[in-house]
Parts: C-alpha cells; structure tokens; sequence
C-alpha cells in the first residue's frame, strides 16, 4: 500500500462513559475508495465526526488520527478549520437540512471558495459556475440563483458536492449520500461521484449501511459491527466469500434481485446495547458458531486471503463448513 | 375471485401555486385498476411521489376516490366514517413505514393490541387478554414486553407490536406502507419472513407498498410498477425484475446496486421525476425516456397485454394480440 492519505489508529469514543467506538485502525491511501458498512450504530459516522473534531463536547475521544504527518485529534480549532472542507470534505445523508435555508445556493459554495482559497468577487463567480457545470446542475446560470427549496432532493446534493469539492479536497467522506434519494436519481449520484473521483484523483471514503452502494462504489470494504471493524477485504472477495459470521448473516438476510427465490435467513436478536457489551466478540450473542472461546477476549483479525481479514478466532474452521 | 379491486380509481386534489394562485388539479392517482386475491400480496414499487401511498389510502377507504369504483369483499367500498366503513375497516389494516408514529407513547404495547378488539366490541375482558396473548406470541413478541412502553422498544419490537395490533381484528387485507424501510438489513429479514409466515397461516391478503425493489421480489406474488399516478408496467414479479419491458421499469430495476456482476445494463436517467402538478402530456414519462418517439408526447399509452401476459403501456412494446397476428 502507497503511504496513506490518513491514518487512524485506536479510535476511541464514548459518550456518557458508554462506548461508541470501540478501537479502529484504517487506512485510507491517496485516491482510493473504501466503503464502511454497517447497521445503525455500529459506528460507521461516528468514526468520521470523531476523526474532524465534529462530535459534541459530551463525547470522550482517544487514539489518533493522522492526515499524512499532522495528528488531528486534539489539535487547534485554526488546524481543523483548514482541513475540515480544505483537506478533507464530507457530505452528509440530508443535503436539504445542510444546506442553509435562506442563502441562495451560488452563495453558499461562494463562501466555501472564499474560505478555502481566497477566492473573491468574478473569479468566485466563474469557479461556482465551473463547480455546479462539474456537478451536472443544467442551467447553471440561473440555478446558483436560487433557495435550497426550489430544488429537489438530487440537485441539492449536487449543489453539497459542489460545496464539497470546492476547497478542492484529497479526500471526500460521503455519509449515506444517496439514502434519501429514490433509485434513479441514486443512480445519478452514484455516477458523479465515481466520475469525480476519476478526474480529480480524491480518495473516497463511502459510509452505506446498503451493501450493494458499496459493492459498486469501492474497491475496498470495511464491515463494522458495534463499534469496531470485523472484517476488511477487497470489495469482491468480500462480496463472494464473506468470512465473518456477521458479514455472511448479511448477506443471508438480504433479497436478492435475481436468481431463485429463498427464504430470507435473519439473524436472531439484536446488537447490543453499549451498557451490556459481550465481554469478547460483540456478535458471539447472536452467532450461531460461538462458543466459550468468543466471550475470553475481543478477536483480533485474522488473515483470510489477499488483503482480507476477520476478526473472528473461528474464521480457519468456518472456511471447511461449505456454505 | 377477488378481495379487492380498484376499477379506473383516479384521486384528483387540488393545489394552489404560491399564495394567491389557482387552484390547480394534480392527479395524484390516474386510471389504476388491480385487483387482489385472498391470500396473494401486490406489490406496488415507485418513486417518490408516483401515488403509492395514495394508492393504498384509496385502497383502505381512508380516501375517496375521485372516479372509479373500490370493491371489497363484493360490496362498494362505503364512505369514509359512515357506520358501514368503521366496521368494514376491522377487515382492512393499515400497517406504515414509521412504528413510533404509529403508537400512543403514553400506553403499553398490550393495551394498544387491545384498542381495537374493544373499538370493534370483540371478547370480553379475559378473552380480549388471553387474544392479546396470543398476537404478541404470533408475531414474536416475548411475553415481558407487553407491559412496555414503545419509547421501550427497539425499532424491530415496535414493528411487531403494530402488526399485532393490525392483526387484533384478524383483518382480510393488510395495506403494508413500507413497513420495512426504517429497520436494519438483519431485522428487515426476521420481519418479511414474519409477514410472509403469518400470510401463510391466515391467508391474509397484502397489498405492499415499497420503493424497495429487492423487498418487494421477495413478498409479492405480483407488483405493479407506478410512475407520476399511472400504472405502467403489472405481472409477474421475476418476469418484471429480470427483464422489464416499460423503458421506466427498466431504468428503475437497473438503477439497483447490487454485489456481483449486473444482469441488466444500468441507464442512467437524465432530469429529476417530474412534479405531478406539471404532468407532461402523452406518456408522462416521455421526457427523460431514453427511447421516447413523436407519438409518445402526444398520446397517453394505455396498459395492455404484452407477449408473456404482464400489462406493459408503453408505445413501443408490441401487443399480445398484434404480434399474433403478425
């Protein structure tokens, strides 16, 4: 792997003195895609908000977060302001309640570009009009006119992908940026962003809790489960020989679109609430391979292939089960 | 025969345009007829704004329709609040996407299954109690959680405790309105396998209302594919996803990501879904269809049989009939 881009080491949160995220260790390398999957709360935003200095004053973090040879964890609100929308920019599940309401939108990227690179008055102009034509908003001339409510769902994300992209970043962090669209106007969405990553060379790091989105999008994935990541592999490995117990219950409980109709097979029970953590494998509870061995330690990962690993102790023993 | 069937249902509101505009009629719903059977559930699949969800509310009686005629179990569907609707609605549920919403914060989920046993006069007090029993059993509910309050529930757990309360009348038909779009994927699983369980042992009737493709494959015996209040393409669900006909259908189907290497090539359709209120004439899908002709801005195609039976309006799919006798 190239030196990375970003380096987290042991990313710890909690909140209240109830763990959130529980020790993450990611790389993500200067262009590359990685998606983060998972259900709700297993951390996948949190890491992110954790990693920008974004999360409440109620939240205790520790480890470390590298942006190549500077710590961002704990340093200087003037630090994390020049990476935070320079460095690296993220967009966010609800592009209508992220964008203010009464700025006309040409404005609001205006002001990314003023912030991030000094840009002011005609040049601005001609940079959001080059910005909103990148980002495939037809009529740009007219639309950098108008309110946030005068567009739809889709065209406000790409107005937030402008914004995004204007203080020109090596890294874009994408929570659930389609969640809220319908398919076809994913569809779109999902191919901007991939175009944009070809031309501008940024690493992409994509939070979905839809593992098809990821699939397509990303090269590598990681799949979180409360609060740590229990398996990481190439996006095809992954997808065709799942080898946590977790990651194969998902892919179990999803419908398919084609191929022969089957009975869905769910995973019992919950996650777990962050008050009553298994002492070791979070998902021993709900997994029908545990045993004693699961709740002595919390697992460290084991390699399973080319840049795959597991953190489960079974995962040698489980690969002689046929599926 | 049929449960229940919508003939030509069309629901028509009307909006104002800015403040002081006006009155301008949006069809919400436009020509939809289907019909159900006892025991097999429609799915109906859309975009925002395509007239699912109002589709459902015509279904349920909950709205009039402005032409066309709702029949159930026989008999006209009555008047929303007239003695005859309030005890046709005991046969007819409504389950929705939002569990919470759906409950009254401040009672335990057993007396919320309880309601409407006692709206409908159903039991006495020991058999309403021992039903109540029995419903949370039937869909999964541990017996310690009757006591609790919703704000006490998980998603999953809420989502149970309204089905049992929509059960409590043992109703025909199930109007299901997204009703699984909030959980996570591994909850989202032990659910469908519950509603297509409890189908199975009651012979309930569903009509599934879903943007979700992949979920409406797996409950549907047939769906309907909406688009700007129209049906354009109905049938059989694995014929549908494995090669849509509508150019819409096909967008749609192929717009879904999925692991692994796609059966259908993606088209990415240009513009954003257009609004009701501003209803292109012809085929309201003709500006951002791909293969769209002169005649499709011009005359509103009707759905009709294509070669494998399904119902397909489109310009450019051939008829059953023509095609036979070609």
């Amino acid at each position: 792997m190239p030196t990375p881009l970003i380096t987290i080491r042991d990313l710890r949160v909690s909140f209240h003195g109830l763990p959130a995220l529980r020790g993450i260790d990611l790389d993500v390398a200067p262009g590359e895609a990685v998606g983060l999957v998972g259900e709700s709360g297993c951390g996948k935003s949190v890491t992110w908000l954790a990693a920008l200095g974004l999360l409440p004053r109620t939240a205790t973090v520790t480890g470390s977060v590298r942006l190549g040879d500077r710590e961002l964890l704990g340093a200087p609100p003037s630090t994390l302001d020049r990476v935070r929308g320079g460095r690296i920019a993220m967009i966010f599940q609800d592009p209508a309640t992220a964008l203010n309401p009464v700025k006309r939108v040409g404005v609001q990227v205006a002001e990314a570009l003023r912030l991030h690179r000094d840009l002011h008055g005609g040049a601005a102009d001609a940079e959001v009009l080059r910005l909103f034509d990148q980002v495939g908003i037809p009529d740009a001339r007219r639309r950098v006119h108008i309110y946030p409510h005068e567009m739809s769902g889709g065209q406000n994300q790409r107005v937030m992908i402008a914004m995004a992209l204007a203080g020109q970043p090596e890294l874009l962090v994408a929570d659930e940026p389609t969640t809220a669209l319908d398919a076809t106007i994913q569809a779109q969405i999902l191919d901007l962003l991939r175009r944009l990553q070809q031309e501008t060379g940024m690493a992409l790091v994509l939070i979905s809790h839809d593992l098809g989105v990821v699939a397509e999008m990303c090269r590598r994935v990681c799949v979180m489960y409360a609060g740590r990541i229990i398996e990481q592999a190439p996006s095809d490995a992954l997808f065709a020989h799942p080898r946590h117990p977790y990651t194969t219950g998902l892919l179990a409980a999803l419908p398919d679109m084609v191929g022969p109709k089957r009975r869905l097979e769910a995973i019992p029970g919950g996650v777990p609430e962050p008050w009553n953590m298994p002492p070791g494998c979070a998902f021993a509870p709900r997994c029908a391979h545990a045993t004693a061995a699961c709740d002595a330690a919390i697992p460290g990962f084991v390699p399973t292939g080319p840049e795959h690993v597991a953190a489960c102790i079974h995962v040698e023993s489980l690969a002689m089960v046929p599926a | 025969m049929s449960l229940l069937s919508l003939d030509g249902v069309s629901r028509v509101y009307a909006t104002r345009r800015g403040l002081f505009g006006r009155p301008v009629p949006v069809r919400a719903v436009d020509h939809v007829s289907f019909s159900v059977a006892p025991g097999r559930t429609l799915g109906i699949v859309g975009e925002s704004g395509c007239g699912k969800s109002t589709t459902g509310r015509v279904a349920l009686g909950i709205e009039r329709p402005s032409e066309g005629h709702v029949m159930f179990e026989g008999a006209p569907m009555p008047a929303p609040g007239t003695p005859g609707w309030r005890h046709m609605r005991a046969r007819l549920q409504l389950v929705h996407q939002d569990p919470l919403g759906a409950m009254d914060r401040r009672l335990t989920v057993a007396a919320q299954v309880e309601e409407p046993l006692e709206i409908h006069g159903i039991g006495d007090k020991t058999e309403r109690r021992d039903r109540v029993a029995a419903l949370l059993r039937d869909v999964g509910l541990r017996a310690d959680l009757a006591q609790r309050h919703p704000h006490e529930l998980s998603g999953g757990q809420r989502q149970r405790a309204v089905l049992a309360r929509a059960l409590a009348t043992d109703p025909a038909l199930l109007v299901a309105d997204e009703p699984v779009s909030a959980l996570d994927v591994s909850i989202q699983a032990q659910v469908i396998n519950m509603l297509t369980d409890l189908q199975e042992a009651r012979g309930i009737a569903m009509l599934f209302i879903s943007h979700d493709l992949k979920v409406v494959r797996q409950i549907s015996h047939e769906v309907a594919v909406m688009y700007l209040g129209r049906v354009v393409e109905q049938g059989d669900p694995e014929a549908i996803f494995a090669d849509p006909l509508h150019p819409y259908s096909r967008a749609l189907v192929s717009a879904i990501p999925v692991p692994g290497p796609r059966r259908i090539e993606r088209v990415v359709l240009t513009g954003d879904p257009p609004n009701p209120a501003d209803r292109p004439s012809g085929c309201a899908f003709h500006p951002r269809c791909p293969v769209a002709v002169a005649a499709c801005a011009q005359v509103v195609p009707e759905l009709r049989h294509a070669a494998d039976g399904r119902l397909v309006a489109c310009h450019l799919v051939p008829e059953a009939s023509l095609l036979k006798a070609a």
